[in-house]
């Protein structure tokens, strides 16, 4: 065979595993997205019936500490502060990691909130990097600062468990806004199953395009800019239809690092968060499974759809790719780390079909699509591209990613309705089609250089530049 | 094959088109609905405020505008359960209206007589509920709600029971109470709810068997209805508690403890020397917040419980209680081996003025670190620390001297983030000077055995 054969041979191969790769990959979204209407639907129909209000008012409600690490955030921290401070919750303390901030993260708390330096007592359960001091106010009794070492965000995170008081603790980002009620919602499947509830995840929305003020979100709107509008489709795809869906089957492996509440013991048990994983969020729970699996216990992971929390997205390309490049690193470090998890039914329905799948999709995915985009022009030139066929299937692709999206943006319409406008619909919809015709690809040549800085030990975590949250234009203008 | 995409393609793309309509035609549908109900409910608003503003025999229905029809109805439903909830009070629209008619009513029977005003207006909030009640009956309502509780669809007997908890009807009790037994926990809460706000010991009685239910949602929920009823649920509550099992006694002891009624005291005395530590621990919380100065002497011995929690509830009981009686066992519980114990010691002692703060005084000198170090926290959150910062710019040298020589001494314990910060910022030129000469001749801090901040956990 001559070297054009081999190469129509290989062509005509990867062809044909592509098609059985397709069709199994939109199988595994179809079936997630018919889990997630069912999931968010039974979600919205108790919420109808859930006095949150007893909760806010019962002495008997869970407390909750709740951990912000901060490596140079001044630019949002104080808003941030207040709007956990605002939220309504009967107990609640909240724990500012500083973690070695090279801004005046610290010197702004100080200012803001009153702190002084205190002599608190507390335990060391996680080692963490040396902790240079403990700020309160006699003012605001549940808040304080922990300024310590930079140890990177793990490490923070770490250092707040320590020094946090409550079973429960909530993790949340500096650059993010939990909403008022969002401490109520997403402790109430630990309120209805105690026994077995180790940790529950929020949806994440995009406060670019929202003003803030006082560390609330005062009106909804969507970002003017595209790649901050394409990311809260994708969002609403991956959080309503994706993790609904994850969670529905029991196989929840990711709680966003933004927002998620866990059971201080069981993170404890497993040894807190991972220095070394460019994603600690996904390894926290990775762990969590593969411990409380092997122990055989009774337990539930879940994301709850409505407690929700603001983030700013990035909105340039360059700050996206490093952004991705760390969660798609963090993905292979975990999955590396737990391989041995990977079809193993010991696992159930993590080791059978969502570990699999992150492994083979996620994974492989960005290799196959980018390698498509290749092989294409190839098989034109060796003369075997069926003209037809392709055009086909592209259409066929890219009209079921768009559906996929439209089905998320229609769940939201139906169910939570944050977007209020008729304009915000159409925004949406249009983001939905056009994310198809450029920003996936992208996403995808991401992922792939992700592979090779995993495989080169690459371990940056990627500056993330902020632009701060956007305050009301005031009356008048 | 190719036939099969292109079919694929063409079904795609229009169940895409379908899903795009979808969302414009529900979202114009829940406009249109929403503008049409503010319509119908400026409608039948002052019809019904001046019904349940009123003190005449005449129904309901000669007070409406109009015949009503299914969606009238309804409205008129939702309205009459905005103003039952709220009385005669000015929570919601329709409270307002009926609050206005109500004032006029009052001024018109009471006049100037502001001290049967009060009365009166009570007495107005619960005519305006019954009344409220009397047209639910009269419009049908509640016969279609007890009609509802026999759905096959869970969500419509939760529904159902929770329009009969508005409605505040009486008759319907013995059905909510069938419904406590309902297979879907949502349901029983609602009707649990609903009995919450009929009362009466039919309805309390099930509301207690209902605490022992294992979600601790749902017996939050019900420990909370049991607390709105108020002491009647002392009532079912007491003679109920041999018979509860342990879980449902936790949640008793919670109930007993929020109302404080002191009838609970004795049933929590005893819960002290209770088998199961999480009861002991609960009646010792409970005893706090109760505030029985009978029960120090119990309060104490439970600082020498085997179990932790107990310890460290009946040190937070004693803060609570304020007795001074109880300020040396507390002074020991510093010493305590679990760090919440000696936090909760640290805080009660705080909590009982002088002789507390003395005792944390007396503590900066114990053999036990843990214990100096909890000291040197509850001093400086109580203030006192920075009192002795104060004291340092004090004319009188007796008092300075004295603030000096306790800041020596937390100095030479290496606690020293407070004052260090206080250093740096306080504004008298005088006490700065003071307190900076204070850290550097203690420089480098003695630090004790394993004490510092970081390992300041459990031993």
């Amino acid at each position: 065979m001559n070297a054009t054969g081999l190469l129509t041979e290989l062509v005509l191969v990867f062809n044909r595993y592509v098609l059985y790769y397709f069709t199994l990959l939109n199988a595994v979204y179809l079936l997630l997205l018919v889990v997630s209407v069912y999931e968010i639907f039974r979600f919205v129909r108790r919420t109808f019936f859930s006095d949150y209000e007893q909760i806010l008012r019962s002495e008997l409600s869970w407390p909750i500490s709740v951990i912000v690490p901060a490596h140079n955030e001044a630019r949002t921290i104080v808003e941030t502060v207040r709007s956990l401070l605002g939220v309504n919750y009967p107990e609640f303390e909240v724990i500012v990691v500083n973690d070695g901030s090279t801004d005046d993260t610290l010197q702004r708390l100080v200012t803001a909130f009153g702190l002084r330096r205190t002599d608190r007592i507390y335990r060391r359960t996680l080692p963490t990097e040396t902790v240079r001091g403990l700020y309160g106010s006699l003012e605001i009794p549940n808040l304080v600062v922990v300024d310590k070492v930079w140890g990177g965000k793990a490490d923070a995170l770490n250092a707040g468990v320590n020094v946090s008081r409550y079973p429960l603790f909530c993790s949340v980002d500096a650059d993010s806004i939990i909403e008022e009620t969002a401490l109520l919602r997403v402790v109430k499947p630990f309120m209805d199953r105690p026994e077995e509830m180790v940790a529950a995840g929020g949806i994440v929305r995009i406060v670019n395009g929202c003003d803030v003020k006082d560390g609330r979100v005062v009106r909804i709107g969507l970002p003017r800019r595209a790649l901050p509008v394409l990311q809260v489709v994708e969002y609403l795809r991956s959080f309503l239809s994706g993790r609904s869906g994850w969670s529905g089957l029991r196989s929840l492996l990711i709680i966003s690092g933004a927002f998620g509440l866990y059971r201080k013991s069981e993170v404890i048990a497993v040894g807190g968060y991972d220095r070394w994983s460019a994603t600690e969020d996904l390894e926290l729970v990775l762990k969590m499974h593969e411990h409380l699996r092997r122990a055989r216990r009774r337990y539930r992971i879940v994301f709850v759809p409505d407690p929700v929390c603001w983030t700013e997205a990035p909105a340039t390309l360059r700050v996206l790719g490093r952004q991705r490049n760390r969660w798609h690193r963090g993905l292979l470090q975990s999955l590396w780390r737990h391989r041995t998890m990977i079809f193993n039914p010991r696992y159930g329905a993590i080791g059978l079909f969502a570990l699999p799948y992150f492994a083979f999709f996620e994974t492989l995915g960005p290799f196959v699509e980018t390698l498509g985009y290749v092989v294409i022009p190839i098989a034109w030139w060796l003369g075997i591209l069926n003209t037809d066929f392709f055009l086909l299937f592209l259409i066929f692709s890219v009209f079921f990613g768009i559906f996929l999206s439209v089905s998320s943006v229609l769940l939201e319409e139906i169910s939570f309705r944050r977007y209020p406008g008729w304009e915000h619909l159409a925004t949406l919809v249009v983001a939905s089609v056009v994310e198809n015709f450029g920003y996936r690809q992208v996403l995808g040549l991401f992922k792939v250089k992700a592979f090779f800085d995993f495989l080169r030990r690459r371990r940056a975590w990627g500056r993330m530049d902020r632009e701060g949250f956007r305050a009301p234009e005031p009356v008048g203008r | 094959m190719r036939t099969i995409v292109l079919q694929l393609i063409v079904g795609t793309a229009g169940l895409l088109l379908f899903l795009i309509a979808v969302i414009i035609v529900n979202k114009a549908m829940r406009e249109v609905r929403e503008s049409v109900e503010s319509r119908r409910r400026a409608a039948f608003e002052p019809a019904l405020a001046v019904y349940l503003g009123s003190a005449d025999s005449r129904s309901i229905l000669s007070y409406l505008p109009r015949r009503l029809g299914r969606r009238d109805r309804r409205i008129v439903e939702t309205l009459l359960a905005e103003a039952a909830a709220a009385g005669a009070q000015r929570e919601t629209a329709i409270g307002r209206r009926v609050a206005a008619i109500a004032d006029r009513r009052l001024v018109a029977a009471v006049g100037g007589n502001n001290a049967i005003a009060a009365p009166a207006a009570a007495v107005v909030r619960d005519e305006a509920r019954g009344r409220a009640t009397a047209a639910f009956e009269a419009l049908g309502s509640v016969d279609r709600a007890l009609g509802d509780l026999d759905s096959h669809r869970w969500w419509r007997r939760a529904e159902a029971a929770e329009r009969l908890g508005v409605m505040r009807c009486p008759r319907a009790a013995d059905r909510l109470v069938r419904l406590m037994g309902d297979d879907v926990g949502e349901v029983r809460m609602r009707a649990a709810a609903a009995l919450g706000l009929i009362r009466g010991a039919t309805s309390i009685r099930p509301l207690v068997a209902a605490l022992s239910d294992p979600s601790r949602w749902s017996a939050i929920r019900v420990a909370e209805i049991l607390v709105g009823v108020g002491h009647e649920a002392v009532d079912e509550l007491l003679p109920a508690w041999d018979n509860l099992p342990r879980h449902a006694r936790l949640s008793a002891l919670d109930i007993l403890a929020r109302l404080r009624t002191p009838r609970a005291r004795d049933l929590m005395r005893r819960c002290l020397s209770d088998p199961s530590a999480d009861i002991r621990a609960r009646a010792a919380h409970g005893l706090g917040l109760i505030g029985d100065i009978g029960s120090v002497d119990a309060l104490q011995e439970g600082l020498g419980d085997g179990a932790w929690p107990v310890r460290a509830m009946a040190a937070k009981a004693l803060g609570r209680v304020g007795s001074p009686v109880a300020v040396p066992a507390l002074a020991r519980a510093l010493e305590d081996r679990e760090w919440w114990v000696r936090a909760n010691a640290g805080e009660a002692l705080r909590h009982l003025g002088d002789a507390g703060r003395e005792a944390l005084v007396g503590m900066l000198d114990a053999s036990d670190p843990y214990a100096r170090h909890q000291a040197v926290a509850q001093l400086e959150e109580g203030g006192v620390l920075d009192g002795w910062i104060a004291d340092l710019g004090s004319p009188d040298e007796a008092r300075r001297g004295s603030a000096l020589r306790a800041i020596e001494k937390i100095i030479a314990l290496g606690r020293t983030d407070h004052l260090a910060h206080q250093a740096a910022s306080i504004a008298e030129e005088g006490v700065r000077r003071f307190l900076t000469e204070a850290l550097r001749r203690a420089a480098p801090a003695e630090s004790d055995e394993g004490a510092d901040r970081d390992a300041g956990g459990s031993r």
